[in-house]
């Protein structure tokens, strides 16, 4: 701004200077000649007078001046000259100013010297006896004047110079001062200059959009967050070198931080190697994901790199604990091993036998035990096929089943009449207690459960031992006990034989046939019905387990 | 020139909690190889010794860098300072885990079961315990977290005198074992000097937070 003012002002002095020496040297170079001719021209008639009364004396007589005298004669010769010898000078005659004066009796003419500098102006008068006069003035050229001037213009420019930057400043700042201290988040209220209005207003229009862009991106921004924060999931997301841009509570929590300082770096919330593994990769632009496990639970890790122009901007991770799946996978894959191995175990018996048999290895006699044997062993693939069954739809039934009012006592009663025969043959006393007790619930379910327990407990029964089916009615719910007198669970193993296919030895599962379905689809009816089970065993001396079905919720 | 030097400080920070997590990994592995009697890891802690080795080389390439380029004053300079002392401590705890698999190596399962009788196990848990510590404080630049690893280093150095008085008494009785119990000793002894290395790293960490060193005024 200062520059630009100064150059300004500047110019505007030079141009000024250089116009205003111009017109005044033409000015007075003109003056000047003016006057001098005039006074020429007086000198000249005062000479013509006194010469033509006193002579060439005269002449002689007169001091050396600026005036240059010469006397021609009527042929042109010189007769006289103030300034140079007449011998050496050339005839005269056809000189312009004399040819004039001798035709009209003055004449006048100027002449400039070859180098412009001087200038020569001429006055001829003619006397009376014919003779001619002629005064001459030499005198500096306007541009010689010009010349002699040039220091001291120099000097002025100089003055100009150190006058226009003091200005420019003083200009500038005093145009500046306003603009300063306009405000600008109110631009609309400044008074300034006019010609700044437009400009303001622009200003205050665009302050306004920015304030309510600003706004909506807030806005968004918070509910971004709200949305975020409330995520069960674990949602981090990072620039490109690694800097925490934004952690929700989920991350916050699965991480076990507090909080998390801005523009933290990423692997100072968590340096397991694992972690540290996915982050890299994903900043050097490759989709991973790992599982971490950090206080017994287990973390599912996602990490994506977030890619403009094929360049890596940022890495957005996903955290879930996966625990619960986790775990169920695991049973998953157990459950499948332990389905085909015990499936298989019997149909390997039967394939033996069979394959005994159709190579004709069997005597006739023994046709009816190898029968008996693969009839057997048939009989158990179904009843743990039907157990299974029995399982997958207590699985996927959870919630879609109709519950209708049962008494448990007539179910009771219904299972022991199914295992009578089977206590027999073991020689196991079964002992029936039961009262009138109604609950809502699955009639085929709740039998299966109360069947699997006895057969349980008379199944894992000593011989001569004895067995007690109790169904109890109390005000807030409804106990079905089942109490055996057999071999009892070993305490390490008593959490674990509610498991699918869980049999306490396997050793023993030869001497004893089950399915090891049994305890798991009265667990899984249990919940169906919203009881709990609980359980006592001593190892040796028998077990107890107790179904308590609640009634409250009725 | 500013946000060079803010980078080149930020890359230090990374590569010092990546190392601190590496001798973690290493000293904890060192001792499951120990006690599960797993030999499988000994050459997984090698390597991670190794890696130890290597991130020490150029953390301190990293700091000379940043000392020569930068002229850092006042608490960067502290920061710097003090990560060139932290990775030697990092450092000896790698070379401890290493050395400890090297023993175990050695060692028959029987001979590990051994250590069962003493304490090593609950002192082994007590300096991994203060190694994570020390580098949770550096991580957290966590004050009180590095003044409590600073105090701890008594309990280990307790435990290490009571599993030195134990094996005294081992080897009374049953003197056929007493080179399996040198051993165990030289464990135990490790495990002191990693609780020792951690100590450091807390001091290191509240120098370079508070510009004081805790063995300056207190010993």
């Amino acid at each position: 701004m200062t520059k630009r003012i100064f150059r300004a002002i500047f110019n505007v002095s030079l141009l000024i200077l250089i116009a205003s020496t111009f017109i005044l040297v033409a000015f007075v170079g003109d003056y000047n000649s003016d006057r001098t001719k005039e006074a020429m021209h007086a000198d000249a008639v005062y000479i013509a007078k006194a010469m033509e009364t006193e002579g060439i004396s005269y002449l002689e007589q007169l001091p050396k001046q600026n005036q240059r005298i010469t006397w021609i004669d009527t042929d042109g010769t010189v007769l006289y000259d103030s300034y140079v010898d007449v011998s050496q000078m050339e005839n005269h005659g056809e000189r312009e100013e004399v040819v004039e004066a001798l035709n009209t009796g003055r004449g006048e003419s100027t002449r400039h010297s070859t180098t412009l500098a001087e200038k020569t102006e001429n006055y001829a008068i003619k006397l009376s006896d014919g003779t001619i006069l002629r005064l001459s003035v030499t005198s500096l050229s306007a541009l010689s004047i010009f010349l002699s001037m040039t220091q001291l213009l120099a000097l002025v420019l100089v003055i100009a110079l150190i006058l226009a930057g003091f200005l420019a400043s003083k200009t500038s700042k005093s145009i500046v001062k306003p603009l300063e201290n306009v405000d600008l988040e109110h631009p609309e209220q400044a008074e300034i200059y006019d010609e700044m209005a437009p400009f303001l207003r622009r200003i205050a229009v665009q302050n306004k959009l920015i304030n309510k862009q600003m706004q909506d991106r807030q806005r968004r921004q918070r509910e971004f967050e709200t949305i975020t924060e409330n995520m069960q999931e674990g949602l981090l997301v990072l620039d490109a070198r690694g800097e925490v841009l934004s952690c929700n509570k989920g991350a916050r929590r699965l991480l076990g931080v507090d909080r998390v300082p801005e523009k933290e770096n990423v692997f100072a919330l968590n340096r397991t190697e694992g972690f540290r593994r996915c982050i890299t990769a994903a900043l050097a632009g490759s989709h991973e994901e790992v599982t971490m496990e950090s206080d017994g639970r287990s973390y599912q890790l996602l990490a994506n790199p977030v890619t403009e122009d094929s360049l890596v901007a940022g890495v957005v991770l996903l955290l879930f604990d996966n625990t619960e799946k986790a775990d169920r996978e695991k049973l998953r894959r157990e459950f499948t091993a332990n389905v085909s191995h015990e499936l298989k175990t019997p149909l390997t018996s039967i394939s033996g036998f069979a394959e005994i048999m159709k190579n004709g290895m069997v005597k006739a006699e023994d046709v009816p035990r190898f029968a008996n044997n693969i009839y057997e062993e048939a009989q158990r693939l179904i009843s743990m096929v039907q157990d299974i069954i029995q399982l997958s739809r207590l699985d996927e039934a959870q919630e879609n089943v109709e519950k209708t009012d049962v008494d448990v006592a007539l179910i009771a009663e219904t299972v022991a009449k199914r295992l009578e025969t089977q206590a027999a043959q073991k020689k196991i006393k079964f002992h029936l207690e039961t009262e009138t007790a109604v609950l809502s619930g699955v009639p085929h379910v709740l039998e299966e459960m109360i069947y699997n327990l006895c057969d349980n407990a008379i199944r894992y029964n000593k011989d001569n031992g004895s067995v007690t089916l109790k169904v109890e009615k109390h005000p807030d719910d409804i106990t079905v006990t089942v109490a055996d007198t057999g071999i009892g669970i070993p305490y390490g193993e008593q959490e674990r034989v509610f498991e699918r296919f869980y049999r306490v030895s396997r050793s023993r599962s030869k001497d004893v046939d089950g399915t090891g379905l049994g305890l798991s689809i009265v667990k899984h009816g249990a919940m169906l019905h919203n009881a709990t089970i609980s359980m006592d065993s001593e190892p040796g001396k028998g077990t107890e387990i107790r179904l308590i079905f609640s009634l409250a919720e009725k | 020139m500013r946000t060079r030097f803010d980078e080149q400080l930020e890359q230090l920070h990374v590569e010092l909690i990546t190392m601190g997590a590496l001798c973690e990994e290493a000293i904890t592995l060192a001792l499951k190889s120990l006690f599960d009697r797993d030999r499988s890891l000994v050459p997984v802690v090698l390597e991670k010794d190794g890696e130890i080795d290597r991130k020490e080389r150029d953390i301190e390439a990293l700091c000379m860098r940043l000392l020569l380029q930068q002229q850092p004053v006042a608490r960067d300079l502290r920061t710097i300072s003090s990560a060139l002392k932290m990775i030697s401590d990092m450092e000896r705890i790698g070379d401890q885990a290493a050395d400890i698999v090297e023993l175990t190596d050695q060692m028959h399962d029987k001979q590990l079961e051994m250590s069962s009788s003493l304490h090593i196990r609950s002192m082994s848990e007590e300096a991994v315990k203060m190694v994570i510590q020390s580098v949770d404080s550096f991580v957290k630049a966590d004050l009180e977290l590095a003044h409590s690893v600073i105090a701890y280093d008594d309990v280990v150095d307790n435990l290490f005198s009571k599993i030195r008085g134990e094996i005294i008494e081992q080897i009374a009785t049953d003197g056929t074992n007493g080179e399996v119990y040198i051993d165990l000793l030289m464990i135990a002894k490790y495990l002191e000097r990693v609780a020792d290395h951690a100590t450091n790293i807390a001091e290191w960490v509240e120098y370079s937070i508070t510009g004081i060193h805790g063995e300056m005024d207190g010993e």
